[in-house]
């Protein structure tokens, strides 16, 4: 990031639409190329993508508008008429230092050597699990610069990096034109040689291995079950399991009315959960796979955080959100993930706090008598009124430290408070999933919360 | 149209130059879009404009697809993606043909005939005696398109339509309308009130029983059950797409098309976004499976399947087999006759959202709020619910088919990231023995 020198037709329709009675404008050009390379059942697809384009949008006190386009950005011309509400920018501020990682300056994936990821990826499923296919890879690597200048100032030079992966795969079916169970992965990386294949195989075959050997949980199981015959024991949460609730509950932390929704999960001591509870929003949080020193209005990013050791400290508030109503300070956090999108509050990196001294090994060895969830299978269902929540889920028994027998077509039930307050120790192998922004958890130890066969 | 001053007999001679072997595909797909967003009154910033035009050149060959695309049309860059798709690099460069489109209009007044339908829409719910506030947002889209081969020059296709979601303290109801008329704002409001005057109905208890399911819903059953799952790509992850040729799917009752040329007029397309003239596919005749969805590449791995069915969401996204507007054929059972036979079971006028698992086979609709039938005639409101089931059992359980169909707007398909809108007229339906679980 950079205070830019921005083009002159920049400058040119800034002076514009300020002379027309404009006082709040701000300019976005953008330039991206991306390639993506696709393999679905035996078809191969190659395509490389330039994107040119801009976004103004202006305020007066009479009303505003937002225009965008592809293409070069038009000076000279007709704007669209006022209407709706006026709105104001944020006032200029420098952001701390910041050094741009060196894999912001690696070429994109090449054809052949995206191509072959993504066959090996397919090769290391099948051997892993013989049987398994994977149905459909795609493989998108782009990256992207572009100029933000504001009428108030503002004249910032941005550049982006990211490279997504899709992957779906099925198992070995049971029977001749019996398909087998199926998986589906969506990840994000800086860039696509941060996918290992060999990896990912091996998640993908866990996964199809466990649905397609594995059984809903005993009710009534002896150990570590409920009155009502519910096994409740210790349950080690993998990451997708965790992210997968989290992305759930962030009307729990975004927006000035998150301090309202939030508060009856309070306890008398104010909390909200365990010690062992710490949510952290950071868009320049360093390796993440949107690290930037400034969000999509040109505003610094810096750490947020909104619960700490179970006490909720304040929601994820834009500029223009701090007015008193909700507790806390903006963080820079106004996302803008394409040109035609107006920049809007939310997560960047969004993620509960790793304990560094704690493995998953340790963890899953201090598991007496329980369950090991390695992945959500579906989305949530969520009672909003009773805060209950069911999550399907799939994993492994444990007692003693080890895995007995593979749990599939289980439902992960209990509710937001239990969880929040059951966490009894946070794993350090941070791992995010590309949701709403960047959201990341450790593997979590969790007691209070249910497996059950049926939501 | 834009292109008047695209030169098509040149893109097709500088496209025949990459179309090396005798069975090589190869086409340009030029796209101009614009979408003019009125939001409701207290939103900031007001009205909202989206342009955008551009072009990919793709070049198919055996089961391997090249594609290059940019944004902006002109001379140079059409010259270097031809380059980039090639297999061989000539010693000459590529020609660069005229593909300058015509200049857009200007972007004052573009919203002029937005402004009236709020207040239509207002005046509407009066008229069902409801006084509730609304905020509407409103949309039009426009996109015009032009495939080029390097032996066929495809008609140039348009289509114009508006999207309307309109939210109240008792949820969001959204419609695809064709256009902004009387009928369009009648539809919305009667949508807001039956949302409105089910606000308090609870969710009907899990049960396994009758449903009756009107026009509105029917498009998204449809859409979801037998349009995704005749798709070729679908088809293909269990097996053969071919090996559905002759399967009996659904209830001998069910005759399902799809016909992009009888769609509204707005929306009506005589080629799809490959360039191939669309076809009256019968994708269901007597519930049995007779032209699944296909697209070129596709119909080139199971030449049994006819292409014309290929669709892209954007130019820098590859085409795929998808409906474009589905059709229903009515049978002969008046409404009454429907609800007649289905005492104790639901009514459920519309779907906000359906989805099908395509390794599963397992089929989720969502309906806002329905009616309980009660001797024949609709009875007392219920909340939201479910429908679930397996695709082929729930299709085999459809029983009877109305004999008045409606134009529907199916709504947005999201399939594999690309946003088109889809179409539909049907009449209404009633399934038997199926599951209706209560949310939450």
């Amino acid at each position: 990031m950079t205070a830019a020198a921005v083009d002159a037709t920049v400058e040119q329709v800034l002076r514009e639409l300020v002379r027309r009675g404009l006082p709040e404008v701000e300019v976005l050009t953008k330039r991206g190329r991306s390639r993506r390379l696709v393999l679905e059942l035996g078809n191969e697809t190659s395509a490389y993508s330039q994107e040119r384009a801009w976004a103004v949008r202006a305020s007066s006190r009479r009303g505003s508008f937002f225009a965008a386009g592809a293409g070069e950005l038009p000076a000279g011309e007709a704007w669209p008429e006022l209407s709706g509400r006026a709105f104001r920018l944020p006032e200029p501020e420098a952001a701390a230092p910041w050094s741009q990682p060196s894999d912001f300056e690696a070429p994109l994936i090449g054809e052949s050597e995206g191509l072959q990821l993504l066959a090996g990826l397919g090769r290391e499923l099948a051997a892993e699990l013989p049987g398994a296919r994977l149905l459909h890879a795609a493989l998108e690597d782009g990256s992207s610069e572009g100029e933000l200048a504001s009428s108030r100032g503002l004249r910032v030079a941005f550049r982006r990096r990211l490279a997504t992966l899709r992957l779906e795969a099925a198992g070995p079916g049971p029977g001749p034109g019996r398909p087998g169970a199926g998986a589906a992965f969506y990840l994000a990386a800086r860039e696509a040689r941060g996918f290992h294949p060999k990896a990912l195989a091996r998640r993908l075959a866990d996964r199809l291995s466990v649905e397609a050997t594995g059984a809903p949980p005993r009710q009534g199981s002896a150990a570590g079950s409920g009155g009502a015959g519910v096994p409740r024991g210790e349950l080690l949460l993998a990451p997708p399991v965790a992210v997968t609730l989290l992305a759930h509950l962030l009307p729990l932390l975004i927006g000035p009315e998150a301090a309202a929704r939030i508060s009856s999960l309070r306890d008398r001591q104010g909390r909200i959960g365990s010690e062992r509870l710490t949510i952290v929003d950071n868009g320049r949080l360093a390796g993440g796979a949107l690290e930037y020193p400034i969000d999509g209005e040109g505003m610094p990013c810096r750490e947020a955080v909104l619960v700490e050791e179970g006490v909720f400290r304040q929601p994820l508030l834009a500029w223009w959100q701090v007015n008193g109503a909700a507790p806390g300070a903006a963080s820079g956090c106004c996302r803008r993930p394409s040109w035609r999108d107006l920049p809007l509050p939310g997560p960047t990196h969004l993620y509960l706090r790793p304990d560094p001294r704690l493995s998953v090994a340790a963890l899953l060895a201090d598991v007496v008598d329980g369950h090991y969830l390695i992945d959500a299978t579906g989305p949530a269902r969520f009672d909003p009124a009773g805060d209950r929540f069911a999550l399907p889920v799939c994993g492994f028994a444990v007692e003693a430290g080890r895995a007995t027998a593979p749990i599939a077509r289980a439902w992960l039930c209990g509710t937001v408070a239990a969880l929040f307050k059951g966490i009894a120790a946070v794993a350090r192998d941070l791992f995010f999933l590309p949701l709403d922004g960047m959201l990341g958890s450790p593997t979590l130890l969790v007691t209070g919360l249910e497996l059950r066969a049926a939501p | 149209m834009p292109w008047s001053e695209l030169d098509t007999a040149a893109v097709a001679r500088a496209l025949s130059q990459i179309a090396e072997q005798p069975d090589d595909v190869v086409d340009a797909y030029f796209e101009r879009r614009e979408e003019v967003e009125l939001p409701p009154e207290d939103n900031a910033p007001g009205l909202r404009v989206w342009r955008e035009e551009g072009f990919a050149v793709r070049l198919l060959r055996g089961q391997r697809c090249w594609m290059a695309s940019r944004d902006g049309i002109a001379e140079r860059p059409f010259a270097e993606a031809l380059r980039q798709v090639a297999r061989a690099l000539p010693s000459v460069g590529y020609p660069e043909p005229q593909v300058r489109p015509a200049p857009t209009a200007s972007l004052e007044d573009v919203a002029s005939e937005l402004r009236d339908f709020p207040a239509a829409v207002a005046r509407a719910i009066r008229a069902h005696h409801v006084g509730i506030a609304v905020r509407m947002t409103l949309r039009r889209h426009r996109r015009w398109l032009q495939v080029v081969g390097p032996r066929l020059v495809a008609e140039p296709q348009s289509e114009r339509f508006y999207g309307c979601v309109v939210e109240s303290s008792w949820g969001r109801c959204g419609a695809l309308l064709p256009r902004l008329d009387a009928a369009a704002a009648e539809e919305v409001a009667a949508a807001t009130v039956a949302l409105f005057r089910a606000r308090h109905a609870p969710p009907p208890a899990s049960q396994h029983g009758v449903v009756v399911l009107a026009p509105a819903a029917v498009a998204v059953l449809l859409h979801e059950a037998v349009a995704h799952a005749l798709e070729a790509d679908v088809l293909a992850r269990g097996g053969s797409p071919e090996a559905a040729l002759g399967l009996a799917l659904a209830a001998p009752c069910l005759d399902v098309l799809d016909d992009p040329a009888g769609a509204p007029p707005e929306v009506r397309r005589t080629s799809d976004d490959e360039g191939l003239p669309v076809s009256r596919r019968w994708l269901l005749r007597g519930g049995v499976v007779e032209q699944p969805l296909a697209d070129t590449a596709w119909s080139r791995i199971a030449p049994a399947l006819v292409p014309g069915a290929g669709r892209r969401g954007s130019r820098h996204l590859p085409p795929g087999p998808r409906s474009t507007h589905l059709e229903l054929l009515p049978g002969d059972c008046k409404e009454s006759d429907l609800l007649a036979q289905a005492g104790g079971g639901l009514f459920l006028p519309t779907a906000s959202r359906g989805g099908l698992d395509p390794l599963s086979g397992e089929f989720t609709l969502c309906l806002p709020h329905g009616r309980r039938i009660r001797r024949g005639a609709l009875g007392e409101p219920v909340g939201p619910c479910t429908l679930r089931g397996q695709v082929a059992d729930l299709l085999a359980r459809a029983t009877a088919v109305g004999s008045e169909t409606v134009p529907a707007g199916a709504g947005w398909c999201a399939k594999g990231g690309q946003k088109l809108p889809v179409w539909a007229t049907a009449p209404a339906l009633r399934l038997e023995d199926v599951t209706v679980e209560a949310d939450a």
